[in-house]
């Protein structure tokens, strides 16, 4: 056995540094999920082999279902939450979208599944690096989506993910990048059993498969009554922007970390704020330093929920500002940034809006250095108007 | 098992606003009113079957259910559910040859199971000489068995739980026939023999030994003294080779070398020892003379391949130093006129074509002899019987006593109808388990004719599968381990065993001992299995025909209609309201203990 898992048997070493994949295993196992079901893709592959190996050793005491699909792994899991049963599963890209069929029925059913997907790029062409279109086109599923920029988010995430989920009954998806989270190592504190214990509390549903007490389950809804269940559903996610914060503060009293749902960097003057998630973050926040100590006045808005939509946060985060450029490391075909439009969104009811400057960038896993972000701020500032067509940042032409 | 039957009482749930909604997409009322069992034409049922194991054996041991309890820990209960059908474990998982572990279904996935082994640890789990516990009282008949081998035994025994007064005879000084006087101490220790009598003895059964009918006590004294007779005295003397020589000082019968060897009587034992014949006596004389410090060679006039006794045993003589010589007949046995070794003069012989046995003929030779140099000869080339009483009959009917389909000898002129026979002397395979089946066969045919009724018709209801071997248990009406209807003619082959559910695990080996230390002395060398051992062997059964509560029935069941019976009820039950016939538990039963029977069928009527 390779040495960091005998450690995992024995007693766990409070900071270690490891893989965004590796992050993922520990906070599912911290969660003390039951059911995984997983297909391996490329780069979430080393999360399943990793809980695979934790389910034969009895580190993990969960049930492991073999599948030959994305769309089955996640039907499976579909299956045992519906039993009351707390399930995981993992993918990436071309696996996400295998299941998407099924991530509107695990939303539709209300389960408070966690899925951590590492955003990859879209085929085709085949491309195995970060890049957000996967899940930026499953936005409409009803899922919750978080964004992050660590290894460390990644794994508190995974907790807070399901300590949501069973509150609202919505399905949570935990996004991270390819390669840049999910292969490189990075510093992480792994939390003790027993204070996870503390915070999340297991699992106990109202309804479940039970022989004893049969019910339907996503049976026939009329014209009559769908219209009412889809509603439901809906205030459900929004009710997310008040559960939400209460318990970040909860996870920030217990393990003295804070996850805004949008966080703000250097803000309170900022001319132009950019606004972007997943690891261009952390480049941007150099940028951000480095633009400061040039004299300009540039702050970061790090976007970690994207739905529900928290357009008021929004509007606070970035009103205030002169000009707001959103990267974007997706592209939706015909639209343009998919980030960029539900900000341009977000800001309508202002009647004093900033400009939206909307950034492609990075692309199919593209690198964007800190000297980028710097050249998007400098186009920015240089430019008075936005115009109709979105910054193709490194585009060759 | 209930279901939460929200029917009672419901009323139609209204939704009338958004707020009526539950969290998620689930119904509040209740569909039990649509039972969807009307659909069905053809319907499944709990149906425990017979292995192959049991119907391989020709007495019909019920080799499951104890595999069952030795998993569960249960050993003494294991023993003595063993010894409903088959009376002597301690034994038989010493001696039988088997004939389970041909037929196990396991062998189709990796090895068959170890059974006799797994017999044997049963049988050493209690003492011997406990008789069976709640013996029944006496009906007041008796029976007087004659000849104390394993089928006078084992009619002792079951005559016995069928409430008889049984009085055993037995010609030698000691009990058990060829279990005592035939099989070698280094595979059944005596004192197994001796326990076991103690066991019967403290059963009520009267041993008399020294007591020869024909020549101690007359057969019609018996035929007066008991309401019954069993005739099992066996085939204990040995066929003479029909060559000039053979009654000379050198040479000695392979059942005679055993008896004396087991009877600690004086033996003059030469250095070179030929042995001719090629069955279980051969062998085990061979063995003996072996231990006894002699150089042994086994002459045989047909291949290694034809040998009649066990490959076990032969595998087993080789590595001690027993040598074989094929495809040689004896001529003649020429003494050496000063004294010292005699020579086997013997013909080289061929094999020519098959005959009534399937084995190619020997043919000889002519003319092409040699001599094999010895200074004693044993003759093992097959049994006759020898009784007095029916010397005639046996004349007139090839050695053999025929019995009708009763078991009954006619033709005696006494006590008609009232004497039967079974075991080796009526012509059953010489076999130990053999025996023991006979024994139970006759005890059911003469408790059959003391109440009156058919004993064939009996016989087709307890035989198991198409025979030969037989249920006591169904005879007596006891319940089976699983409480769970029972049909003992279906018996399961390997196409209905689902393999893809049973993980692959190599057999347990208990430890050995070198040939070299094994030649040395008759102590036993076979170990039994330890408690570990044998769990885990146990633990390899896959209870073809019978239900273990795996679940796979309930967890498939697409209509949630296989509902578990309840707090300490075996097994599981079918809601025939809401099943709809489509087959899936009988599919994936990994052991075919589910059966679909037509919609007419009323359940119990197999």
């Amino acid at each position: 056995m390779a040495p960091h898992r005998q450690e995992i048997k024995e007693a766990v070493p409070v900071r270690q540094v490891i893989k965004g994949n590796i992050a993922v295993s520990h906070g599912v196992r911290l969660s003390r999920v039951k059911v995984i079901s997983a297909y391996p893709i490329t780069p979430q592959t080393t999360i399943v082999e990793e809980l695979s190996e934790m389910c034969a050793t009895g580190v993990l005491d969960a049930k492991f279902i073999k599948v030959e699909s994305e769309h089955s792994a996640l039907a499976a899991v579909v299956g045992s939450e519906t039993a009351g049963v707390r399930s995981f599963t993992a993918t990436s890209g071309q696996g996400l979208l295998l299941m998407h069929e099924v991530l509107h029925w695990a939303a539709g059913a209300r389960l408070p599944i966690v899925l951590t997907n590492v955003n990859r790029a879209v085929a085709p062409g085949w491309n195995i690096w970060a890049d957000q279109t996967d899940s930026a086109s499953q936005r409409d599923t009803g899922w919750i989506q978080i964004y992050c920029e660590s290894n460390q988010e990644v794994l508190d995430s995974v907790i807070m993910g399901y300590r949501l989920a069973e509150e609202v009954l919505l399905p949570v998806m935990v996004i991270y990048d390819a390669f840049f989270l999910s292969h490189t190592s990075e510093v992480v504190d792994i939390p003790e059993v027993s204070e996870v214990d503390a915070y999340l509390p297991p699992f106990e549903p109202e309804y479940r498969l039970d022989v004893r007490d049969p019910r339907m389950f996503g049976g026939m809804m009329s014209p009559d009554y769908y219209y009412e269940g889809r509603y439901v559903m809906h205030r459900s996610s929004r009710d997310v922007l008040h559960v939400y914060p209460r318990m970040c503060r909860e996870f920030q009293e217990r393990f003295e970390r804070n996850y805004d749902l949008c966080e703000r960097y250097r803000t309170e003057d900022a001319d132009l704020i950019i606004m972007t998630a997943g690891t261009i973050s952390s480049v941007c926040r150099i940028a951000v330093d480095r633009a400061r100590e040039a004299g300009k006045r540039v702050g970061l808005v790090k976007l970690r929920l994207f739905r529900p939509v928290p357009d008021a946060h929004w509007r606070d985060a970035l009103g205030s500002a002169a000009r707001v450029a959103v990267i974007d490391r997706n592209l939706s075909a015909g639209l343009g940034g998919v980030f960029a439009s539900e900000v341009k969104n977000a800001l309508f009811p202002l009647t004093k809006r900033p400009a939206v400057y909307s950034v492609i960038a990075g692309l199919g896993g593209r690198d964007v250095t800190p000297q980028d972000v710097t050249g998007i701020i400098d186009q920015v500032l240089g430019a008075d108007d936005p115009g109709e067509t979105p910054i193709f940042w490194g585009l060759r032409e | 098992m209930e279901r939460n039957d929200r029917k009672k009482g419901s009323v139609p749930y209204e939704f009338k606003t958004w707020r009526d909604f539950p969290p998620m997409n689930v119904s509040l009322g209740t569909m039990l009113h649509n039972r969807t069992g009307s659909w069905r034409f053809i319907k499944p049922i709990y149906e425990d079957k017979i292995p192959s194991c049991q119907a391989g054996c020709p007495a019909g041991n019920d080799i499951e259910a104890w595999t069952k309890l030795i998993q569960r820990g249960e050993y003494e209960r294991a023993y003595w559910y063993l010894k409903r059908e088959e009376p002597f474990p301690a034994i038989l998982g010493r001696v039988c040859f088997r004939f389970c572990e041909r037929t196990c279904n396991r062998d189709t996935l990796d090895q068959q199971v170890g059974i006799r082994a797994l017999e044997r640890f049963v049988g050493d789990q209690v003492p011997l000489s406990t008789p069976y516990p709640e013996l029944p009282s006496y009906h007041g008949k008796s029976l007087g068995v004659v000849g104390s081998g394993p089928a006078g035994m084992s009619a002792a025994y079951f005559a016995r739980l069928l409430g008889f007064q049984v009085t055993v005879f037995e010609a030698m000084p000691v009990l058990g026939g060829m279990l005592r006087v035939g099989i070698p101490a280094y595979r059944l220790p005596r004192s197994i023999v001796d326990e076991e009598f103690v066991g019967l003895k403290n059963m009520g059964i009267a041993l008399e030994p020294n007591t020869a009918v024909g020549r101690d006590i007359s057969l019609d004294e018996c035929a007066h003294r008991f309401d019954y007779l069993f005739l099992a005295p066996g085939m204990h003397r040995s066929r003479s080779l029909g060559i000039s020589g053979e009654r000379g000082t050198t040479v000695i019968s392979g059942l005679d070398l055993l008896k004396k060897i087991a009877l600690g009587e004086d033996l003059q034992l030469g250095r070179k020892v030929v042995v001719v014949g090629g069955g279980n006596t051969a062998l085990d004389a061979a063995r003996s003379a072996l231990r006894l410090g002699s150089t042994v060679t086994i002459v045989y006039r047909r291949t290694e391949g034809d040998m009649p006794a066990h490959a076990e045993e032969i595998a087993e003589a080789r590595e001690e130093g027993v040598r074989f010589r094929f495809l040689a007949a004896p001529e003649c046995i020429e003494e050496n006129p000063n004294g010292g070794d005699a020579s086997l003069v013997c013909c080289t012989v061929e094999q020519g074509k098959p005959d009534e046995s399937g084995r190619r003929r020997p043919v000889k030779r002519e003319g092409e002899l040699f001599g094999v140099k010895a200074d004693t000869i044993v003759t093992a080339i097959g049994e006759e019987a020898f009784f007095d009483p029916c010397a005639e009959i046996l004349k007139k009917n090839n050695g053999v006593l025929r019995v009708d389909q009763e078991l009954r000898v006619d033709a005696l002129g006494i006590a008609t109808g009232r004497i039967f026979a079974g075991g080796d002397i009526i012509g059953a395979p010489h076999t130990v388990v053999h025996g023991i089946a006979a024994g139970k066969r006759a005890a059911i045919a003469v408790d059959c004719h003391r109440k009156g009724v058919p004993f064939s018709e009996i016989i087709r209801r307890i035989t198991i599968g198409e025979g030969p071997g037989i249920s006591f248990s169904a005879y007596k009406g006891w319940e089976p381990l699983n409480a769970v209807s029972r049909n003992l003619k279906s018996v399961v082959r390997p196409e209905q065993v689902v393999y893809d559910y049973f993980e692959r695990a190599p057999g347990i080996q208990s430890g050995g001992i070198s040939a070299a230390e094994r030649r040395k002395n008759f102590s036993p060398y076979e170990e039994t299995l330890t408690a570990v051992q044998a769990e885990k062997e146990a633990a390899r059964c896959m209870h073809c025909g019978r239900c273990t509560e795996c679940d796979n029935c309930l967890i498939l069941c697409p209509d949630v209609s296989v509902l578990v019976k309840g707090e300490g009820t075996f097994g599981y039950v079918f809601d025939y309201d809401y099943c709809k016939g489509c087959g899936i538990c009988f599919t994936e039963c990994p052991r075919h203990a589910i059966s679909l029977v037509d919609e007419e069928t009323p359940i119990g009527s197999v």
